[in-house]
């Protein structure tokens, strides 16, 4: 089957990239981890690694061409495949002088590039909507469309205004009453999925994962205070992080969801289930925090102060089992996003809130004893972060998956399971 | 008021009768409407009722019949014309479209052609390609005619009565699958002014456009989707010549949301243009692309199956409805 390699998110919120090299032509045999093209952004030039083995099978760019970030930059596929593409003149003009080969297998090839078609990026909304969100002074953009193609629609903004959208204003600012960003990741229909991110991350660092999950619910997600388009707020504990998202996904009118969390965000997760007014559908935690009282304070408080690139990949290197596992770009993408600001500072004052030294100021457990839906639970048993073992202390229903050689990104080091492992939980709540 | 059950052509009957009887100008020509009382038995008894001069079998000659009536219109008489299909009226165009709808304006106003042309179009009888067509786009078209196209006894009856009194040039397209269906008809004096649409159905969420013989099919389709737990408007604009556009946009400006129902084939038909007229108007009130089920751009095929799959069907319009209110298709709602 055709796998895309995407372009990847170069910078927060950066939907664009210029392609400056394809190391690889249609027809070429790939390896997994060559690099295959270089694109670059406003601010640095990423490498973009294979992350499977096949043949080229499409390049729907050329050098010097802008790529959109996350669509796909080379397309792999089998031997077969690569004939068939080869023979669709559409797909690939120069034939390798293969036989013709089905039409329908050549527009399998395509099939990948439509299905992304809704999560293009394109804000799309009906000129209705667009109109009462504008009189009520809601933006567009914190609203997830369940109209064709991701649109919003009428319902999406009447359910915002329903849910009372006086606090949505506030959740449009960073700065205001605890309100936090939230962004779309991915357009779809039925009960978003809420995305948490981990310390130190943002939502942005949940677009390649959610590029590759299968299911057709929307998913949003959320940036922590300190952290991405949340900067400018805080929360002085774990109690208040709770309450500022559970207000910020309530003003956005997401109060049936399902929730993905890692780390702090998972620890988080956990704790809205405990929150009146949000139903959560379903519970992903992937290297859960609040399970138990050990972190590793060292790591935090090196993550913070390196402010060169080779100190924090050193550091970051720390929260995978496999280093090759981490994408240079991550180290990259983090450390472009304190530039010039105080992330940094805010995350440490976070940071100080909810861990105190190599201690977790905060527990989950409890929560987790009460909550009645699918609850999955992701560890890497090399976490050297968060260890392993807090997960003993977990309730019998929820389901625990250790796995081997994995650190604390379960999410980047095992993607393909832990997608399958979020799907299988979001269905199984129905 | 008081109310009878007639069918469509016992309506239609009425009006012409109501209307010889009331002015001695009226009078009918067609082919094979006197001695047989017409194919669809809409002019029965009226040869015996006012004679031969007001009641008059012509050839097999749609030019020459199309003429004298429009002749006789411009000397003062208030003639119709039965042609006995719609397609057969492309023999009359010159008529129609050079003479007829110019006349008002290229006179300055002094002269006026009040001709009525009945006819009836539409698919669903097996008739073929030359016998099926619904052609009031080329009518629509040419500024000058009215089109006027009834889906019901009391409309048809109201609707042919005002025609017979202004002095306008009339395509009065009747449709051959309505001539047998009933409805009531208000009793006494019953006359419908041009250019006012009708709420056949009222509804909050969707406002389904139909005429003709699509009126019946929306109706149906708002009774599925009333089921469905979506409340359709079906509104009739009852005549597309003029055209009530205070009504469509006031029904649309409520629902948020508009689907275009036209038996005739989609390229270039009055659905576009309506469809149009809405948008311009209330881009910002719609909540979904407006949508238009139309027949296929092909001639009607002979073989039944194939004419059924050629025009809008009810299910057609149920689809179309609920892509309009954003749900799922049905199979998929149903799972």
């Amino acid at each position: 089957m055709a796998q895309s390699i995407l372009c990847p998110q170069v910078g927060q919120d950066l939907t664009e990239a210029k392609v400056v090299a394809l190391h690889v032509k249609l027809g070429d045999m790939v390896k997994k981890g060559a690099i295959v093209a270089e694109v670059e952004s406003e601010k640095a030039s990423f490498e973009v690694e294979a992350f499977a083995t096949g043949t080229v099978i499409a390049l729907p760019y050329k050098v010097g061409d802008t790529a959109t970030v996350l669509e796909p930059l080379v397309v792999l596929g089998t031997a077969d495949e690569a004939k068939a593409a080869a023979s669709a003149p559409a797909a690939a003009p120069k034939a390798m002088g293969a036989a013709a080969a089905a039409p329908s297998k050549a527009s399998k090839v395509n099939a990948p590039r439509a299905s992304e078609r809704a999560s293009d990026g394109v804000l799309r909304s009906s000129p209705l909507a667009r109109r009462i969100a504008s009189e009520a002074g809601i933006e567009l953009a914190t609203l997830a469309g369940t109209g064709p193609k991701g649109a919003v629609v009428l319902r999406d903004v009447e359910s915002v205004i329903a849910n009372g959208h006086a606090n949505s204003q506030a959740a449009q600012n960073a700065n205001g009453k605890g309100g936090l960003a939230i962004k779309s990741l991915k357009n779809g229909s039925g009960h978003p999925i809420v995305f948490i991110h981990g310390f130190g991350s943002d939502l942005s660092s949940w677009r390649p994962f959610v590029a590759l999950l299968s299911i057709g619910n929307p998913m949003i997600g959320i940036d922590l205070p300190g952290h991405g388009g949340s900067v400018g707020a805080t929360a002085k504990d774990f109690d208040q992080l709770v309450a500022d998202v559970a207000a910020s996904l309530l003003a956005a009118g997401h109060h049936r969801v399902h929730l993905v969390g890692h780390s702090l965000g998972a620890g988080v997760s956990a704790a809205l289930t405990k929150i009146a007014g949000i139903d959560v559908r379903s519970l992903t935690l992937l290297a859960p925090a609040g399970l138990g009282a050990r972190i590793d304070g060292d790591f935090v408080h090196g993550f913070l102060s390196a402010t060169s690139e080779s100190a924090l990949a050193r550091w970051m290197q720390q929260l995978v089992h496999t280093p090759k596992a981490l994408p240079a770009a991550f180290v990259r993408a983090t450390l472009s996003a304190r530039e010039g600001g105080d992330l940094a500072a805010k995350q440490r004052q976070l940071a100080n809130a909810v861990f105190e030294g190599s201690t977790q100021l905060f527990s989950v457990v409890d929560a987790l004893h009460h909550y009645s839906g699918p609850c999955r639970v992701v560890v890497g048993r090399r976490d050297s972060v968060i260890p392993a073992d807090h997960v003993e202390n977990l309730p019998g229903h929820v389901a625990v998956h250790r796995l081997e050689a994995v650190g604390h990104l379960p999410q980047v080091e095992a993607t393909e399971l832990v997608s399958r492992l979020v799907a299988e939980t979001v269905r199984a709540a129905g | 008021m008081a109310f009878r059950e007639l069918m469509y052509r016992e309506a239609l009957r009425e009006a012409i009768d109501e209307e010889m009887a009331r002015s001695p100008e009226v009078f009918i020509i067609g082919e094979g409407i006197a001695e047989r009382g017409g194919s669809y038995k809409v002019t029965e008894g009226l040869l015996a009722k006012y004679g031969p001069k007001r009641v008059r079998d012509t050839p097999i000659a749609e030019a020459g019949m199309i003429g004298v009536g429009v002749g006789a219109a411009i000397a003062g008489a208030r003639p119709i014309v039965e042609i006995l299909y719609v397609d057969f009226a492309m023999l009359g165009m010159d008529m129609i479209v050079n003479q007829a709808a110019k006349f008002r304006l290229m006179t300055g106003g002094e002269g006026r052609v009040p001709f009525v042309l009945r006819t009836q179009g539409g698919a669903g009888g097996g008739v073929a390609a030359q016998h099926s067509q619904s052609l009031e786009a080329l009518f629509y078209h040419i500024p000058g005619l009215r089109v006027v196209m009834p889906s019901s006894p009391a409309d048809a009856k109201g609707l042919l009565k005002y025609a017979l009194r202004q002095s306008d040039p009339v395509m009065f397209l009747e449709h051959k699958h309505l001539y047998m269906t009933k409805g009531l008809v208000p009793d006494g004096e019953h006359i419908v002014e041009f250019g006012k649409a009708d709420i056949k159905r009222p509804g909050k969420d969707v406002t389904l456009i139909a005429w003709s013989n699509m009126v019946p099919t929306a109706l149906a389709a708002a009774e599925e989707l009333a089921a469905q737990g979506i409340e359709a408007e079906v509104l009739d604009p009852r005549t597309l010549v003029p055209l009530d556009k205070a009504m469509i946009l006031a029904s649309v400006s409520k629902t948020k949301r508009a689907v275009i129902v036209q038996e005739a084939n989609r390229r270039g038909g009055v659905a576009s243009d309506i469809c149009s007229i809405i948008q311009e108007e209330l881009f910002y009130d719609l909540d979904a692309p407006i949508e238009i089920v139309a027949g296929l751009d092909i001639p009607i095929p002979f073989n039944l199956t194939l004419e059924k799959a050629s025009v809008p069907q009810k299910s057609d319009v149920v689809a179309a409805a609920r892509r309009a209110l954003h749900q799922d298709p049905l199979g998929l709602a149903a799972q």
